[in-house]
């Protein structure tokens, strides 16, 4: 290139950028490559793998899926932003009562029937994947509502408000009605039937059409980690990080503090209501339970041991946290003390957890122009220093 | 090059200073409780100006400042920066409307690169949505790839772009230092406010500072008021020198002016038998 003078040097790298850019990135559509690359992988291991009902592994890898899911999206919030949030379990239950609540009744209404309509990515299957959305779309809203208080709570005091919330999502569907069973009765429901919505009180809500497959799984985890890492790596998630660092030096720097937590608990519950909706459709039952603490504080157990904000951290995590237990299944009674004295020693030896705030590829030496070569917006020399003064 | 528009300075030395007025601090105060922070504090800045800001410890110096960034809303007085109001305004506003500041005690982004801690603070004009994010659109990246840029000629001038992938925690002491500096310049500010940017210094890297204040003023034309106890450094450099204490402006004027006023001499080295 030759150096003629900066303006046409500018000219020319703009063009370049012009005339580069379409061919290599395209338009927006491209951007979908990965996630089209996860449907096409997540429908391979559909048809290759046996039913999660008929295989005990396969089954593992599904609940894995759904794990990584929540715990991917709980890292969003606790990890990224730093806002230690342990309702992520409350976000998950209020989208599989979401998604459940219209697949079971809507299929009840659409079919005449609770049971599995259609086949592979058949009518059903959207019915279900639409719930889902629901169900996410529902949770982001809680999210919202969730993420107000922590504008002016920090650490602990957040942490109670959601723990809280979580609470309040169980004791709320404890006091719902019994499941109706028959179409006829659903038909002609008035509203003494409909007040409390009949979800199944305590008992849990059961009976959910099982559409939940690896295929969804998979579809739906790509796009999780798709979502989660376009957002850690663009100035959004610079700004989220920032928050977690420093609030005050986010401010000064004008980032709005605000705004940033509340957009994190409402992506990050929004995948959590999906997560919901799978999980409710893999086990064909959801329970008021599922929104308490503990299960919230297995997320959070994920999200600290994972690493900081590190999605491949947490993605290890998670599998991990899910196929440990099962592995320790002959040793059931020792099972709990063995992932206790994990979890204590991984404090002890690593406290920022697996991956720290690296993701995995971060282990491996990379290549990296450090100064980008000189274009012509970088013609700027360097601050002369007063040599001469020092003597 | 197109980046000195400064680089004929007068007779003095010193480019010739507008004397139109950038940044108006109109008799802002704030208690906190009983305690009178700061009082009746009245600061015209005129553009490109390099005022410092001085006094004893706990005078109120740090919390002009926080008068200024919006950390502190101001119980009374008024603020504008070029007749836009910033009072009661919230930070990030404050900061968008060109109000830049550095950290007594260093707050940089630790876990965040040195790159980052930039791109972070320079990213505050052109910010896009969610959706353009998420679907890494064409005007996405190239924002993206300016602002990197952008950073990367920020670093430059600093000497910093060796560090440009490092963490932010693993530079040294002088390099954070520096590193607050250019984080603040990022978010393209007319006013910098530099909190006691000297301490910790060692008296080599002092003297380099007091030069490049005084070229990121002329270079950056940016309004720089400065807090420092560091008298030799702010003597040299600042036009000119307000005086706090105990949250009351005691004296304002010239470096030779201010050396000279018997009331800032009191406040610093006491006034002797007659103070009982």
């Amino acid at each position: 290139m030759s150096h003629s003078s900066p303006e046409t040097n500018a000219d020319i790298s703009n063009a370049e950028a012009m005339t580069s850019m379409p061919s290599r990135f395209g338009n927006a559509w491209t951007a979908l490559i990965p996630i089209a690359i996860g449907i096409a992988i997540a429908m391979l291991l559909h048809f290759l793998l046996p039913s999660p009902q008929k295989n005990y592994y396969v089954k593992v890898a599904q609940i894995t899926g759904i794990v990584i899911v929540l715990a991917v999206s709980l890292n969003i919030v606790n990890g990224m932003t730093g806002q230690f949030s342990i309702g992520h379990a409350g976000f998950m239950t209020l989208g599989g009562y979401m998604s459940a609540t219209i697949t079971y009744y809507g299929s009840m209404l659409l079919w005449g029937s609770t049971a599995k309509h259609g086949g592979f990515l058949g009518s059903g299957e959207w019915l279900f994947a639409a719930s889902c959305l629901a169900g996410g779309l529902f949770a982001a809203v809680a999210g919202y509502v969730v993420g107000l208080p922590s504008l002016r709570l920090r650490g602990d005091y957040l942490a109670i408000v959601t723990l809280g919330f979580g609470e309040i999502i169980r004791v709320v569907l404890q006091q719902t009605a019994k499941v109706i069973e028959d179409p006829d009765v659903l038909a002609n429901a008035g509203v003494a039937e409909l007040v409390p919505p009949p979800l199944g009180g305590s008992l849990g809500f059961s009976g959910i059409p099982k559409y939940t497959s690896l295929f969804w799984v998979y579809a739906i985890l790509t796009a999780t980690l798709v979502v989660a890492w376009r957002l850690k790596s663009s100035s959004i998630g610079r700004a989220m990080i920032s928050v977690r660092e420093d609030e005050i030096a986010a401010q000064a720097m004008g980032v709005n503090i605000a705004r940033k937590k509340v957009m994190a608990f409402v992506i990050a519950a929004f995948f959590a209501g999906i997560g919901g909706g799978l999980f409710a459709h893999s086990t064909g039952a959801v329970s008021p339970k599922d929104a308490g603490f503990q299960q919230s504080f297995d997320f959070v157990i994920m999200t600290v041991l994972g690493g900081r904000g590190s999605i491949s951290g947490v993605t290890i995590a998670a599998i991990l946290l899910t196929v440990l237990p099962e592995l320790l299944r002959d040793f059931e009674q020792y099972r709990l003390i063995i992932y206790a004295l994990l979890l204590v020693i991984m404090m002890l030896v690593r406290p920022q957890g697996l991956l720290g705030i690296h993701e995995i590829w971060d282990l491996w030496p990379r290549r990296r122009a450090t100064v980008p070569a000189p274009t012509a917006t970088s013609s700027v020399a360097s601050l002369p220093t007063p040599s001469q003064e020092l003597k | 090059m197109r980046n000195t528009p400064a680089a004929t300075p007068t007779a003095t030395g010193r480019p010739a200073i507008s004397s139109e007025t950038l940044l108006n601090i109109d008799a802002i105060g704030i208690s906190f409780g009983g305690l009178k922070a700061v009082q009746e504090f009245s600061l015209q800045l005129p553009a490109a100006g390099l005022f410092g800001l001085i006094g004893p410890n706990g005078a109120g110096k740090t919390t002009v400042f926080n008068l200024l960034t919006g950390v502190y809303q101001p119980d009374c007085g008024e603020i504008h920066l070029a007749s836009r109001r910033l009072s009661r305004r919230k930070p990030h506003e404050i900061t968008a409307a060109g109000i830049a500041r550095t950290f007594q005690n260093i707050r940089l982004f630790p876990d965040l690169s040195v790159l980052d801690n930039v791109r972070l603070a320079g990213q505050l004009h052109n910010q896009h949505g969610l959706l353009s994010t998420l679907l890494r659109t064409r005007s996405h990246r190239r924002e993206e790839q300016v602002l990197q840029e952008k950073a990367f000629d920020l670093l430059q001038v600093f000497e910093l772009q060796d560090r440009a992938y490092e963490l932010a925690s693993n530079l040294s002491y002088g390099h954070q230092r520096k590193l607050e500096i250019v984080r603040a310049l990022a978010t393209n500010p007319k006013v910098l406010l530099l909190d006691e940017p000297a301490a910790g210094l060692n008296p080599r890297e002092k003297k380099l500072l007091a030069h490049s204040i005084q070229q990121i003023r002329d270079r950056f034309q940016v309004a720089v008021l400065l807090i420092e106890h560091d008298m030799p450094l702010v003597m040299e450099i600042c036009e000119s020198i307000i005086v706090l204490d105990h949250g009351v402006t005691i004296c304002k004027g010239t470096p030779r002016e201010v050396q000279n006023d018997d009331r800032v001499i009191a406040a610093y080295l006491g006034s002797g038998l007659t103070d009982d």
